[in-house]
């Protein structure tokens, strides 16, 4: 909840501040955050005692269980929003 | 440019944990990620709030708001029934891996407890890949599918560390539902969890 809370200030900041603007500075440090959060990610996962092991003997198992789950979503997630919400706003 | 970055990062990352022998390191990281997490929470709050045409098309979605959250679960329920006899593991099981909906922090704790270490091990694991899978998709997914579809991949991570590539390839309008179908998930994921690996079968 306090991460919602926290969002919901910069929402505030957004909206009064700088309102109607595309904020490349802002887009930057999210990028750089983005790389320090997964960077730490890194270091959680691979400073755990048995990662190696973990990654070699659960590693295909795990796999599946990412990519079927995520194929799934996209392809319900799709065929919903194109029949129920056109899409979104195509920006590329 | 943000998949690679994401690849290289936890590639650096990945390989300083395994070199940092006192464990100094990736305690650090364990104890202050969240302090980088609230950082980017806010200015993330920053992008969407300076966007103020979203909100009122937010509005004019009502029940339509569920409708992405729903495929997610959907997709991701019935996955996980795909996957129990293929990886030879008890249905419950195998639904309740992938309720976790990329929640690795939560499932993996929650299913060791419930199901085994090995189970939480897979839980996390899989997680993890889901939430790296979908730096590496979503720009794909703007391209070639659509904006809302970039939320699907990311399930529960869409309201914070997936938020800003949604955003970026997305838009604006797609990151506000992207932070209603993270909170949503996340509600869901301890309850889907509990419930699947009670099934016992």
């Amino acid at each position: 909840m306090l991460i919602l809370a926290i969002m919901a200030a910069g929402a505030l900041a957004g909206f009064f501040l700088f309102p109607d603007k595309r904020l490349k500075w802002s887009e930057r440090i999210q990028l750089i955050c983005t790389c320090l959060l997964i960077f730490s990610m890194g270091v959680i996962l691979g400073g755990r005692e048995n990662f190696m092991d973990e990654l070699l003997s659960l590693g295909f198992r795990s796999l599946v269980f990412a990519i079927i789950p995520i194929a799934f979503s996209i392809a319900a997630v799709y065929f919903l929003t194109e029949k129920f919400l056109r899409g979104g706003d195509k920006r590329k | 440019m943000m998949a690679s970055a994401a690849v290289i990062c936890l590639v650096l990352g990945v390989i300083c944990g395994q070199a940092d022998g006192s464990g100094a390191v990736s305690g650090f990281f364990g104890a202050n990620a969240h302090i980088i997490l609230y950082i980017l929470m806010f200015f993330v709050g920053i992008s969407v709030g300076a966007n103020r045409t979203v909100f009122s098309k937010i509005r004019q979605y009502h029940v339509k708001i569920f409708i992405i959250p729903a495929g997610i679960v959907a997709g991701s329920v019935a996955a996980g029934a795909l996957c129990a006899p293929l990886l030879g593991l008890e249905w419950g099981q195998s639904m309740a891996v992938t309720s976790s909906l990329g929640w690795y922090s939560l499932s993996g704790v929650m299913i060791t407890e419930l199901g085994g270490a090995e189970m939480g091990a897979v839980a996390f694991m899989s997680s993890l890949m889901r939430e790296i899978l979908s730096f590496l998709l979503i720009p794909f997914i703007a391209r070639y599918l659509n904006a809302y579809t970039t939320i699907a991949p990311a399930a529960a991570t869409s309201e914070d560390t997936t938020l800003p590539a949604i955003l970026k390839y997305g838009g604006a309008e797609t990151a506000v539902m992207a932070v209603f179908n993270g909170v949503f998930c996340s509600a869901l994921v301890p309850v889907l969890i509990r419930f699947f690996m009670g099934l016992g079968f």
